[in-house]
C-alpha cells in the first residue's frame, strides 16, 4: 500500500503535474496533426527528457501516448483525415456524422468513449501487470527467451500491408541490435573500424531518424496536395439516450481493446479496427455504419485507447513492447538506467503506480482539453507544412545530438529516416524494425543463457511446458495470416459441399 | 500519375524480385563480414559464438527474402495492391530535400549547430515553397533562437559551436 501512496504522490508533484500537461498538450497537437504521430513525438521527446528524473520523463511519455491517440479523432471526424493511424476506423462514422452538422456530437462520443476505453485499460493495467511480473520472475533464461521469440512473431499479425514484410523489417531491426562489443567476449560486430559503432547503435537517434525524418520525406511527396482547413467547432457531451445507446460498445471494445494492447506487438491500429467490427456485428443498427453511427465512433476509440493502457502491461511487466510507441517508451526506461520487466515491478513498485497514476490524470486532461479546446485545437491544422517539417527537422537534429552529445548520432539519425522512407514505400513499416532493435539484444543474451544452462543442449528448450506454451504460439503467430485467410474458406467449403449432397 | 512497374498476373513480381536480390546481396555481405569477426579465445568458447546469432538473423531474413518475389500472389487474391505506397514514383523534391539534409548535417560540426539550425529554417521552407517573406524572415530569427536557448540553458545540452562559435569565443 505504501508503494500506491508513493507512486501516487510522485505524480501529484506541481512540476509532474506540470509536464503530465504538458506530455497531453503536445500528445492532442500531435494527433491532430495528420502525419505527425505519437510515436514520432515521444521519439522526439526522448532528448527533452534527459534531464529529467525517470518518473516524470515516462509519465509525460505515457501522457502524450494516451492524448496522441485521442487527438487523432479530431481529425478523423473534421476533415475525414485520421490524425493518427488508430483513428482510421473512427473516420467510416466520424466524417459523415460531421457532415451532417453533428461534428460536435461526434467529437463528444470520441471523447468520452476514449476516456472510458482508457479508465478501463488502466484498471486492468493496474492489476494484471503485477500478477503478470510476479508469473514472469518465475522465468529462467529459456522461458524468456520463448517469450521474447513470440514478441517478435507477433510481428506477422500487427497492422500493416504484409506480415512477411513486418517479419523481415523485425528481423533487419535485431540484426542492427547486434552491432557492437559482443558482452560476453569482446569481439567487434560489424563495426567496419567506425569507433561510433563500438558501442552498438543506440536506439534514440534510430527512432528519431525512422519515425521523423522518415515521414518528413514522405510529406516532400505530398507537397502539391492542398490541405483541408477545419472549421472550428463547439463540442457537446454525448445525451443520455446517446449514452445509453453506446455504454455496451463501450464496454465490449474497451475490453477487446485492453486484450489486444496487451498482446505483444499488437497496438491501438489493430484495436479499432476490431473495434469497430465488433461494434458493428453486436449493433441493432448496422444499417446506421458507414452513415455517421455513433456506435462506429464508440467503438473504435474506446479500443484505440484502452489498447495504450493494455500495451503498457507488456511493456513494463515483461520488457516486451506492446506497441510501436511503447516500444520507444521501453527504450526511454533503458536510457534512464531502468531494465523493464519483472525485477522493475518488484523492486520499484511505486514506479507502475505512478505511470498508472500518470495515465489516469492524463486521461481526465485529455478529457477536459478534448472538450474545452477543440475550437483551438482545430486551428493547428492551420500551421503551414513549410514551416511544420523544418521544425521537425531542427528538433531533429538537434534531439539526436543531445542524447549522446556526439555528431555520429546524427548521421544515424539521418541515414535511418532516409532508410525509413525507402523501406516505407516499399512496405517495410518502422514499428516493426523498432521491435526487432528494442527486442533484439534480449533474445540473443537469453539465448545464450540459456545454451550456457542447458550446456549446449537444444533439446532442453523443450523441457519447459511454458517454452513450449510460449513456442506454441510462435508457430501459431506466424502463420496466423494464412490461418485466417484459409481456415474460413475451408469451413465454407466444406458447409457448401455439405448443402450440396442429397 | 506515374506508376512502377508492377507484377499483376505474372508469377514473379519484378520489383519484388529486385528487392530480394538487394535483400539477398546484403545478406551474403554481412555473412562475409561475419566470418571476418575476431576468433574467440578458447577459454570463452561457451555457449552462442559472437557469429552465431548475427548468421542466425543472415539465415531468416534470407528464408524470407525469397519469398518477397511471390508475394503480390497472395495480395492478388485478397484484392490488395502491393504497390500501393509506391505507385508513386520518388519526386525529385523528396531527393533534393534528403540531399539538403545531408547537406545541413555535413556542416553542422564545421559551421556549428545554431548557423545549421538557422539554414535549415531558411533553405527547407523555400524550398518546400514557402514565399511569405514577412513571416519566413520572423520564423528564421526567432525559431532556431527557441531552440538554442531551450537545449543550450533549459537542458544544458552543449551544441556545437563551430567556427562562429569559436570565433566569438
Amino acid at each position: 500500500m505504501e508503494a500506491v501512496f508513493s507512486g501516487i504522490a510522485l505524480i501529484l508533484e506541481p512540476f509532474n503535474l506540470a509536464l503530465i500537461f504538458v506530455g497531453v498538450l503536445i500528445g492532442v497537437l500531435v494527433g491532430v496533426l495528420p502525419g505527425l504521430s505519437s510515436a514520432m513525438a515521444v521519439a522526439l521527446l526522448l532528448p527533452f527528457t534527459i534531464g529529467l528524473e525517470p518518473v516524470p520523463a515516462i509519465a509525460m511519455m505515457a501522457a502524450l501516448y494516451c492524448a496522441g491517440t485521442f487527438g487523432g479523432s479530431i481529425t478523423a471526424i473534421l476533415i475525414n483525415t485520421p490524425g493518427a493511424p488508430p483513428a482510421i476506423a473512427t473516420a467510416l462514422d466520424g466524417y459523415p456524422l460531421a457532415q451532417r452538422g453533428e461534428a460536435g456530437r461526434a467529437l463528444g462520443i470520441a471523447a468520452v468513449a476514449s476516456v472510458m476505453g482508457g479508465l478501463f485499460s488502466l484498471v486492468v493495467f493496474i492489476l494484471a501487470a503485477p500478477a503478470l511480473a510476479a508469473i514472469a520472475l518465475q522465468f529462467r533464461p529459456q522461458e524468456y527467451f520463448a517469450l521474447t521469440l513470440f514478441g517478435l512473431s507477433m510481428l506477422a499479425t500487427i497492422s500493416g500491408k504484409s506480415s512477411l514484410r513486418n517479419l523481415i523489417a523485425g528481423a533487419l531491426g535485431v540484426l542492427v541490435s547486434t552491432i557492437g562489443v559482443h558482452m560476453s567476449t569482446g569481439v567487434e560486430r560489424f563495426t567496419f573500424g567506425l569507433s561510433g559503432l563500438y558501442e552498438g547503435i543506440s536506439f534514440v537517434p534510430v527512432l528519431i531518424g525512422l519515425f521523423a525524418i522518415g515521414e518528413l520525406l514522405n510529406q516532400s511527396q505530398t507537397l502539391d496536395k492542398t490541405v483541408e482547413r477545419i472549421k472550428s467547432v463547439a463540442v457537446r457531451l454525448p445525451s443520455r439516450e446517446d449514452f445509453r445507446r453506446v455504454r455496451g460498445t463501450i464496454l465490449r471494445s474497451s475490453g477487446i481493446g485492453t486484450f489486444i494492447g496487451i498482446l505483444p506487438a499488437e497496438g491501438s491500429t489493430v484495436a479499432a479496427i476490431i473495434g469497430y467490427n465488433e461494434a458493428k456485428r453486436w449493433s441493432r443498427n448496422k444499417e446506421e455504419f458507414g452513415k455517421g453511427s455513433i456506435e462506429g465512433i464508440a467503438g473504435p476509440e474506446a479500443a484505440n485507447n484502452a489498447a495504450t493502457g493494455g500495451a503498457m502491461v507488456p511493456t513494463l511487466a515483461l520488457g516486451i513492447p506492446g506497441s510501436g510507441t511503447t516500444a520507444i517508451i521501453l527504450a526511454a526506461l533503458i536510457m534512464h538506467g531502468f531494465r523493464p520487466g519483472p525485477y522493475l515491478v518488484r523492486e520499484t513498485p511505486e514506479f507502475i503506480y505512478a505511470i498508472f497514476t500518470a495515465m489516469l490524470v492524463a486521461n481526465f486532461l485529455f478529457l477536459g482539453i478534448g472538450l474545452a479546446g477543440a475550437k483551438i485545437f482545430s486551428r493547428i491544422t492551420l500551421i503551414p507544412r513549410t514551416f511544420l517539417w523544418p521544425s521537425v527537422f531542427v528538433f531533429s537534429m538537434v534531439g539526436a545530438y543531445a542524447y549522446a552529445q556526439t555528431p555520429f548520432d546524427v548521421w544515424v539519425m539521418l541515414i535511418s529516416g532516409i532508410v525509413g522512407f525507402v523501406m516505407l514505400r516499399h512496405g517495410f513499416g518502422p514499428a516493426p524494425f523498432v521491435m526487432g532493435l528494442i527486442l533484439g539484444r534480449l533474445v540473443e543474451e537469453t539465448w545464450s543463457q540459456s545454451m550456457v544452462i542447458m550446456d549446449g543442449n537444444w533439446w532442453g528448450f523443450l523441457e519447459s511446458p511454458i517454452v513450449l506454451l510460449f513456442l506454441g504460439l510462435t508457430v501459431i503467430s506466424l502463420f496466423w495470416p494464412l490461418i485466417t485467410e484459409h481456415v474460413p474458406k475451408l469451413f465454407r467449403s466444406r458447409r457448401g459441399a455439405e448443402a450440396g449432397s442429397p | 500519375m506515374e506508376t512502377a512497374r508492377s507484377g499483376h498476373g505474372r508469377l514473379i513480381h519484378k520489383t519484388d524480385l529486385g528487392l530480394a536480390l538487394i535483400v539477398l546481396a546484403l545478406c551474403g555481405a554481412l555473412w562475409y563480414a561475419t566470418a571476418q569477426f575476431d576468433e574467440v579465445p578458447a577459454v570463452l568458447q561457451q555457449g552462442v559464438l559472437p557469429t552465431d546469432f548475427p548468421r542466425l538473423v543472415i539465415a531468416v531474413i534470407a528464408v524470407l527474402a525469397l519469398l518477397l518475389p511471390f508475394e503480390h500472389i497472395a495480395h492478388a487474391r485478397r484484392g490488395s495492391n502491393i504497390d500501393e505506397e509506391r505507385s508513386v514514383k520518388v519526386k525529385p523534391i523528396s531527393m533534393v530535400t534528403a540531399l539538403v539534409l545531408i547537406g545541413l548535417v555535413a556542416i553542422m560540426i564545421p559551421f556549428g549547430m545554431y548557423p545549421t539550425m538557422v539554414l535549415a529554417a531558411a533553405v527547407m521552407p523555400l524550398l518546400w515553397g514557402e514565399r511569405r517573406f514577412g513571416r519566413l524572415a520572423l520564423y528564421v530569427l526567432l525559431f532556431p533562437l527557441v531552440v538554442l536557448l531551450l537545449f543550450e540553458q533549459g537542458l544544458k545540452v552543449n551544441l556545437p559551436p563551430g567556427v562562429f562559435g569559436d570565433l566569438l569565443g
